[in-house]
């Protein structure tokens, strides 16, 4: 009983800080990315509300809070709600098969960093991606506009392709590590001593550009061509509706899959690693800190790696964005595939 | 001056009886009947090789019979000559649409202007009214304030007591203004809907440059075909002209094409300086500061035209790059000319004022660092393979549709014709500087692209070449016209009292856009009898439809910024 | 003459290890690392140059009019001089040099002594274009443009200005910038955050 009670606890914690941080953390994203556009373009962005813009997430929530809800004459509003809800709830479970840190003691009890530890979790993952599409769809069909329905259209074909071809992208790390479990991937990588991104260098680059065009960022947001488009399936959405889809996707979407990329060819919370050598941690004087330290470090660079392409490349039309999905990125996935077939004995030695 | 002579059309006159050359100093028109006008044009486009399309439009006189002059003004770019075909008309005239694709526009602003009825055009619409407008607004007996029949009360509503004395009462009575339904008969009488869905792309869209309206026939993402409606922006500059002194009217050219002021102003003010003679009166110094100047604003309309260019497809930080270089630009305008975007600084004669102090060495210093700046955003997009793959094999324009719809500017260079005003037929400063034509191969949108950041290089050369010209000229060197009989001909600064003699002309100026050209027709006096203002955005426009079909709707951005047209100058 | 523009396509080295885009990366984050160069309006504002064609104004009598011409007009028109009020001969000239000639409205008055002087001039700028003709036309220096940009109100009254108004706007103008000579800006701290990378420096101008 005393163990049940302590399980449910910690259950309750961990789903609180998770979603808190997320959701938390997401709102403060969009300053980030203002702040980071801004200085590549040499203007300072946001700098009047709180001190250089601390405060301006508040700001934008309050205004579109309380902005008025606009609904197409003949739209269908079940659907026009269902839409949000079903793009939103996806992209936050995704937070529930990541592992933060190594297990840790506290109080007596052994506890693990990570919501599930399921021996599934990167199907799960995956699953929870290809829920998106409905959520597009159903926005797309329900705002009963041209525009509207063009853009979703658009957003769902491009998902559909790249969810094969992250699937087929990822099965090298898990060959290499023989297990489905997140958990147990990044602790196959610290035993054999071993990044996978060393050895996997397609998969990881061929991992980034299904990540950007997941999410819809550039140079695959013909989504949100602002010329053509004028925000696509979202046009027909006002207010706080309309602030939650590019939070979701730009922002929760790309911390959740980028997280999951760090746990598969980064090491997770491993240090530093010299292949087949061992790990430098430059940070051991945080103790039993520095794993989660390092797990943060890297999200949020593979995240500011995300804003500088956004920034910097143009984008590509449509025909091309699934030409490149089909004929070029899955190939590839197939060659990577037996090369990781090949030099797979040398690293489970 | 690039005007045919008599001798080129010697055998013409055996074929032709109606046919008669009047040869000015300013002009050459070929005068003939209505009935044999297809048939004079089709020979000077096949045989004599005037086979580029400049404009067409009419004149209108009131107590002659009959009552309209029509012309038409073409161009032989192999050696240089231009020629104007005139006819009379009653009332109907045959259309040229199968001779030059630019001429169906032409005919379609001329019957919703004039009324005249072209026999085997089309779909003769209106161009920029809407269907049922009832008049026709260029004619002489169509007075300038229009006909206030519209009841408009809600112009002049009072808000705390304010007193409507005096200048700013608004009238109740109101010129005819558009309802919904009047844009719909008009939506669907310019496109006969054929496939899946009809898309509306404007008129008030981030991504059309301006108020433009295109109807896209869709089949899923593939466009069937495409219309363009104009007219959103018209404010009658041409019948405005005819009201307005010769000096007033260089307030009205900078408004038309708002990007590139400067270069319009310097338009008129050498078509003016032309019909009066006077060019050689124009003292060097003023000649230099006008070539800089203008210059200065090509570089600045291009970096505009970037800017947006790669917005629309999706680089979005080179816009703000653009826009810091064109601060500065506009930074060492304002110093010099006193305002930013409508600027008035030539005049007929000269220009307002001399240069300031410290105008030189900012110029120096501007045109130091800019070709780096360049080189940066080359790095960003010239040779990324998503521009690549966004841009070549889009929008391809080949050699003879440059002649069929009367292509202009960078748009014709991209396609492998070298046709630039500025070396065919140089004006101001422009025969005493050195610089080259860049020209493509392909014609699609990347070459035009690349065209237009190499005509950016090229105008820092002459830049270069008018500061050091203008660095070694006195400071009291005359940057104005002295006239050599001020009781014959008064060429004063402010321009009143500024009389042109009975003539007309038609003198054209190289605009980043395009060639824009004015056809004057003066009856003596102060004020022009009528002016026709070619633009080179609207012939560039007239294009789009040909390049649309069978083209994904994302291509439609990109081939519009490459055509880079301004509402202002289309519409006029 | 002519030049031939031309790219050539990518070769396999660049697609393979994305050379491409890692050029156009280098450049962007070293524009990220340099400084900014925005004016933060409207905590900072920038100075408008002495050419700058803003709202109008009347200069005042003061002994610093254009001689000759001043007192030729004065005579012409039989006009009577009051230091420190407006110059304005009534000579019509700028409503005739004007593309918008409605938007005057002068008026000249007869006193007893004989003289005539200016009793109504109002300029509307809603319908001004700002061109300056009529500052090129005035004889006397009168009218001219002064640097005031700011100018929305709330109600149409207040874009007319009437004498008052044009001569508190000369006699500010004649105290605060007359004097400056005519160099192409003034070198304030906003302007030089725009242009410090062009290595710009302009030569001082004696003043008059």
């Amino acid at each position: 009983m005393e163990g049940l009670l302590a399980q449910l606890i910690i259950i309750g914690a961990k789903i609180l800080v998770i979603l808190a941080v997320v959701l938390g953390l997401g709102a403060y994203l969009t300053l980030v990315e203002r702040k980071v556009a801004a200085h590549i373009q040499r203007r300072p962005g946001p700098m009047v509300v709180g001190w250089h813009g601390l405060l301006q997430p508040l700001a934008d929530g309050l205004k579109l809070i309380t902005k008025e809800d606009i609904f197409p004459r003949s739209g269908n509003r079940f659907l026009y709600n269902l839409a949000l809800v079903l793009a939103l709830v996806p992209a936050v479970l995704v937070f529930a098969v990541v592992p933060f840190g190594p297990e840790f003691e506290v109080f007596g009890l052994k506890v693990k960093p990570i919501l599930t530890d399921v021996n599934v979790g990167l199907l799960l993952v995956f699953a929870l991606g290809s829920m998106a599409v409905y959520a597009i769809a159903l926005a797309g069909w329900a705002s009963n506009s041209k525009y509207a329905l063009i853009g979703s259209m658009r957003k769902a074909g491009i998902i559909v392709s790249y969810e094969v071809v992250i699937t087929f992208a990822v099965m090298g790390p898990i060959i290499l590590a023989g297990t489905l479990s997140t958990y147990e991937i990044v602790q196959n990588q610290i035993e054999q001593k071993l990044w996978y991104l060393w050895v996997q260098p397609i998969a990881f680059v061929i991992y980034l550009f299904a990540l950007l065009a997941e999410t819809g960022r550039v140079p695959f947001d013909i989504q949100e061509a602002e010329a053509e488009l004028v925000t696509g399936f979202t046009v027909e959405y006002g207010g706080i509706k309309f602030g939650l889809f590019p939070l979701v996707e730009w922002y929760v979407e790309v911390l959740s899959l980028s997280a999951i990329g760090v746990v598969l060819f980064l090491g997770g919370w491993s240090p530093i690693n010299i292949p087949f050598v061992g790990f430098v941690d430059p940070l051991f004087f945080l103790g039993p800190l520095s794993p989660f330290v390092w797990f943060v470090l890297k999200v949020g660079l593979l995240f500011l790696f995300v804003l500088w392409l956004h920034w910097t490349l143009p984008r590509y039309r449509i025909d091309q964005i699934t030409e490149t999905a089909w004929k070029v990125m899955l190939p590839l996935t197939f060659v990577n595939l037996v090369l990781t077939a090949i030099i797979a004995p040398i690293v489970w030695r | 001056m690039p005007w045919a002579k008599e001798e080129d059309f010697i055998e013409l006159k055996k074929r032709f009886s109606s046919l008669e050359i009047e040869v000015k100093p300013t002009i050459t028109n070929l005068h003939i009947s209505k009935s044999e006008l297809i048939e004079l044009l089709k020979a000077l486009k096949e045989e004599k090789g005037y086979k580029l399309f400049i404009d067409h439009s009419v004149v209108d006189f009131p107590d002659k019979s009959p009552r309209f002059q029509a012309f038409y003004i073409l161009y032989n770019v192999d050696e240089r000559k231009r020629i104007v075909v005139k006819t009379w008309t009653d009332g109907t005239l045959p259309s040229i649409e199968k001779l030059w694709f630019a001429g169906k526009w032409a005919e379609r602003e001329c019957y919703d202007m004039f009324g005249i009825i072209y026999e085997g055009h089309e779909n003769l619409v209106r161009a920029f009214m809407w269907e049922t407008y009832q008049y026709h607004p260029l004619r002489k007996d169509f007075p300038l304030e229009g006909y206030a029949n519209d009841y408009l009360p809600s112009l002049n509503e009072v808000l705390w007591g304010d007193n409507l004395q005096g200048l700013m009462n608004y009238d109740k009575m109101h010129t005819p203004v558009p309802t919904l339904e009047d844009l719909e008969i008009t939506e669907k009488k310019r496109l006969k809907k054929k496939a899946q869905l009809v898309l509306n792309w404007g008129p008030l869209h981030p991504g059309t440059h301006g108020t433009m309206w295109f109807l896209f026939d869709l089949e899923g993402e593939r466009v069937v075909q495409c219309d363009v409606i104009l007219g959103q922006l018209h404010r009658g500059v041409e019948k405005l002209a005819e009201n307005e002194m010769y000096n007033q009217f260089l307030v009205y050219t900078d408004r038309m094409d708002y990007i590139s002021a400067l270069c319009s102003n310097q338009a008129w003010v050498v078509a003016v300086e032309r019909l009066l003679g006077i060019e050689d009166l124009v003292p060097e110094k003023a000649k230099y500061i006008r070539t800089m100047m203008s210059e200065l604003q090509r570089i600045n309309s291009h970096l505009l035209w970037l800017g947006t260019y790669a917005l629309d497809i999706g680089a979005l930080t080179i816009f703000l790059y653009a826009f810091k270089e064109r601060e500065k630009l506009m930074d060492i305008i304002e110093g010099i000319t006193g305002a930013r975007l409508t600027i008035s600084y030539p005049r007929v004669g000269g220009v307002r004022m001399d240069l300031p102090e410290g105008a030189l060495e900012v110029i120096k210093a501007f045109v130091k660092r800019f070709p780096k700046e360049l080189k940066d955003w080359e790095t960003i997009l010239s040779r990324n393979r998503v521009w690549l793959r966004r841009n070549t094999g889009v929008g391809v324009v080949n050699r003879e549709d440059v002649y069929f719809y009367g292509l202009t500017g960078a748009v014709a260079r991209g396609s492998g014709i070298p046709y630039d005003i500025r070396k065919f037929e140089p004006y101001d400063a422009y025969p005493w500087v050195e610089f080259d034509i860049p020209v493509g191969e392909n014609g699609d949108v990347y070459d035009r692209y690349l065209v237009r950041l190499e005509e950016m290089r090229q105008s820092l050369r002459i830049i270069e070449q008018c500061v050091s010209k203008l660095e070694n000229m006195p400071k009291s060197a005359p940057f104005f016209a002295e006239s050599p009989d001020p009781k014959k001909l008064k060429i004063p600064l402010d321009g009143i009292g500024l009389k042109v003699p009975e003539g007309e002309i038609y003198s054209s100026g190289e605009n980043p856009r395009g060639e824009l050209g004015f056809y004057i027709y003066s009856t003596g006096g102060v004020k022009p009898y009528r002016v026709k203002i070619r633009p080179g955005s609207m012939y560039n426009l007239c294009v789009y439809p040909k390049l649309m079909k069978d083209r994904v709707i994302a291509d439609a951005v990109a081939v519009l910024a490459s055509l880079d047209p301004v509402v202002g100058e289309i519409d006029r | 003459m002519i030049k031939k523009v031309f790219e050539r396509p990518l070769s396999w080295l660049e697609r393979i290890f994305f050379i491409d885009f890692i050029k156009g990366l280098s450049v962007t984050i070293r524009h990220a690392f340099s400084k900014t160069i925005t004016t933060h309006y409207p905590y900072e504002k920038l100075t408008p140059p002495k050419r700058f064609r803003g709202f109008f104004g009347h200069k005042v009598v003061d002994g610093r009019e254009p001689q000759p011409a001043f007192d030729e007009w004065v005579e012409r028109f039989k006009i009577d001089v009051q230091p420190g009020k407006s110059r304005c001969v009534v000579c019509m000239l700028c409503k005739r040099a004007c593309p918008v000639p409605q938007l005057f409205e002068i008026e000249g008055e007869k006193l007893p002594n004989g003289r005539r002087r200016v009793s109504v001039f109002n300029m509307n700028m809603m319908l001004c274009t700002f061109c300056g003709f009529c500052v090129d036309a005035c004889p006397v220096d009168c009218l001219f443009q002064s640097d005031i940009h700011e100018t929305a109100s709330y109600t149409r009254k207040d874009s007319v200005l009437d004498l008052n108004t044009l001569e508190r706007i000369g006699r500010d103008w004649q105290k605060r910038r007359e004097q400056e000579p005519d160099r192409i800006w003034i070198d304030d701290q906003q302007r030089m955050r725009l242009w410090y990378e062009n290595d710009l420096t302009l030569p001082e101008v004696k003043r008059k």
